[in-house]
């Protein structure tokens, strides 16, 4: 049992982020607080801790869907345009509907929110299916005309969505003032639904098949376009639950927002250690990933780093991670030729 | 292998932290003062310009007030108001005393800021504000006044007639949003003048000044263009791409690598923004809310300086003083 939690690919992962907590929690100081005047680490504090995950969270929940994509093969370039025309949209709607409960508004805000995002993916999915062009190509033209939408039926207004909304996108639920996780209960619970999908399902095995032989899967039986279709209708999914959450708890939607999105969603994933060539991957692991790049610009931050570096290390660190991942593969594909 | 490949991971963040040893931030000493600082964006020369001014006035003050005045600067590569939010809350979270904003989008960073107020953190903005917050202070100009200055002096150098196109850099902006409205309030004053377009753009000055090169070769009838931000002049593209006899620049910002600009006569008139004065007068704001508990207004107006031929010399010595080392020399030893 303890060896297997240890062989699982997420385990390596843990004990990075545990480490480099363990070692952000030594170097990082303490301040007193103004409010309480007791003393607190920099670092291990519940505001602290708290606060990247809700950092992590739009990257990881919409990491869940990407891992789906990248598993099959493909990938979403197109997740930061979705999160923007979400929000937008929603922020509208939310403004045309004007003051309702805060029931309804929550009810009303996340059907708009999935609504949109459920559209968006299924264009990306029936067109990289019916057009036969290569998803990068496909997602990167949706990137921008979504983006567009969003510019052209906002007017490039930031749009506030209502108080209320915010008020239970950020309630503490219990833990004290300032304290607000529940983006990072979203993370947790669009996880944990990533991981049944993806290991207790037998959509999510096809999954894994279509990217690892995707011939071999047609022979066998797999409806692969439906397949494909299906993981971009995730993807969107995802990203609209992440602009709902962002919108809401930063109280506003533009066009603007998400941008630059998709390469850290992709980058979670891949520091998870989905392999772009399609067959490999995991919810938990995409989840980790996030948390250990939100965790990376924690550091530069705790330990008083030039912000400006925050690019170099990620990427850095990005390249180690895949470049190790391939040669360990390299080296276990040899393994296995030899083995008699 | 998998323990393996993060191990790498860890290394490069254990030598990080090892490298920064000697810096470990202890427990702050009482006299020591930190003030975060997130502007709109790293990249755009004016807030480099407000950081240097923030630190050349801690240091000032550190030295005369026996205090140790620190600038945490946290402003992201890239104008994002959410990452601003965020960084709003890591300056909370790490013990800044103080934090100094710019907001990209006030929508946005609202909430952040009531909520570090309500932990006990004093925030003033500058540049632009988040008015529906709780920030104590706010130092910046009138958006809608600066946009009506630009058109009224460009109307001057048009002798108010011809067409006129507006550079708007980022359009979620809402203090550039407002000096557009300006721009097209004040020209509603003049008959002869007709707005063709706004332009929105990336605010990179390479951006700014293709988009104005391409509306320019879109539009060969556009005679003057009213820049509520400086970004194209920074620059030297449009010096030998305009011909200064058939179209005029009116723009906010007067930064060294604009001051070509003036000398050709391409843009006769630069709204200078004191941008160094940004970081300067925030700081001394906040030290003397927050420190020294002295009363501040809850604007604190700034003042757009007119750069022309005639003042020069002047305002390159005015920058020189302030900090920046890329003067031109031929500028600093003119007379005016």
């Amino acid at each position: 049992m303890h060896r297997s939690l240890l062989r699982s690919p997420s385990a390596g992962l843990v004990i990075v982020l545990l480490a480099l907590a363990t070692i952000l929690t030594l170097v990082a100081g303490t301040h007193v607080d103004p409010v309480s005047g007791s003393t607190v680490n920099n670092f291990l504090n519940a505001h602290t801790l708290i606060q990247m995950a809700t950092d992590a969270s739009t990257f990881a929940i919409m990491g869940v869907g990407a891992t789906l994509v990248i598993i099959s093969g493909g990938i979403d370039l197109s997740v930061g345009a979705v999160y923007a025309l979400a929000g937008v949209v929603m922020a509208m709607v939310l403004r045309a509907i004007g003051p309702v409960g805060p029931l309804m508004t929550v009810v009303a805000g996340l059907a708009t929110c999935l609504a949109v995002a459920f559209i968006c993916g299924l264009a990306n999915g029936v067109m990289v299916v019916g057009l036969r062009v290569h998803s990068f190509i496909i997602t990167l033209g949706t990137m921008w005309i979504l983006r567009g939408v969003a510019f052209v039926i906002s007017h490039a207004e930031s749009i506030l969505v209502p108080a209320s909304l915010t008020r239970i996108a950020k309630a503490s639920l219990g833990l004290g003032t300032s304290l607000s996780p529940v983006p990072l209960l979203a993370m947790l619970a669009v996880t944990a639904l990533g991981s049944i999908y993806l290991t207790r399902t037998t959509m999510g095995r096809h999954v894994f098949a279509v990217g690892g032989n995707a011939e071999a899967s047609r022979f066998s039986g797999l409806r692969v376009n439906r397949i494909h279709r299906s993981v971009f209708l995730w993807s969107g999914l995802t990203a609209g639950v992440a602009a709902f959450i962002g919108a809401s708890f930063y109280g506003s939607a533009t066009s603007s927002d998400g941008t630059g999105y998709e390469l850290y969603v992709i980058a979670s994933a891949v520091v998870g250690g989905a392999s772009l060539s399609g067959g490999k991957g995991s919810a938990l692991s995409a989840m980790l990933g996030a948390l250990l790049i939100v965790l990376i610009r924690q550091a530069i931050r705790t330990l008083h780093l030039d912000q400006n570096y925050e690019w170099i290390i990620i990427g850095t660190a990005m390249i180690f991670a895949v470049v190790l991942d391939q040669s360990s593969s390299r080296l276990l594909a040899k393994r296995l030729s030899t083995t008699p | 292998m998998h323990s393996r490949r993060w191990l790498v991971t860890i290394s490069l963040v254990t030598i990080a932290a090892c490298a920064k040893g000697g810096d470990k931030p202890a427990a702050p000493a009482s006299k020591t003062f930190r003030i975060g600082m997130v502007a709109k964006s790293s990249t755009n020369p004016v807030f480099v310009s407000a950081r240097t001014g923030a630190e050349a006035a801690a240091a000032e003050l550190s030295k005369s007030m026996g205090i140790d005045i620190r600038i945490d600067w946290l402003t992201p590569p890239e104008e994002d108001g959410t990452v601003q939010a965020q960084r709003i809350a890591q300056a909370v979270n790490d013990g800044d005393n103080a934090i100094l904003v710019s907001a990209s989008d006030a929508g946005k960073v609202t909430g952040a800021i009531n909520d570090a107020v309500d932990r006990g953190v004093p925030v003033m903005m500058f540049d632009s504000d988040a008015p529906l917050s709780k920030r104590f202070s706010f130092y910046g100009g009138d958006d809608m006044a600066m946009g009506r200055e630009v058109m009224s002096e460009l109307a001057a150098q048009m002798h108010g007639k011809g067409k006129v196109a507006i550079l708007a850099g980022n359009q979620n902006a809402p203090n550039l949003q407002k000096r557009v409205e300006g721009v097209k309030e004040e020209a509603k004053k003049y008959p002869g003048i007709t707005i063709l377009n706004t332009f929105n753009h990336i605010e990179t000055p390479q951006e700014a000044a293709a988009e104005v090169l391409r509306a320019q070769n879109a539009n060969r009838d556009i005679d003057g263009w009213a820049m509520i931000g400086g970004w194209p002049l920074f620059t030297g593209a449009l010096l030998t791409d305009l011909d200064p006899a058939k179209v005029k620049i009116v723009a906010v910002d007067a930064l060294p690598a604009e001051l070509p600009y003036v000398e050709r006569g391409l843009a006769p008139v630069l709204l200078a923004q004191p941008t160094y004065l940004w970081g300067d007068v925030s700081v001394r704001t906040i030290i003397d809310h927050v420190y020294l508990k002295k009363p501040v207004p809850a604007h604190v107006d700034m003042k757009l300086v007119r750069v022309t031929k005639d003042n020069l010399g002047q305002w390159s010595r005015q920058l020189k003083a302030w900090g920046f080392t890329d003067v031109d020399p031929k500028y600093l030893a003119l007379p005016n």
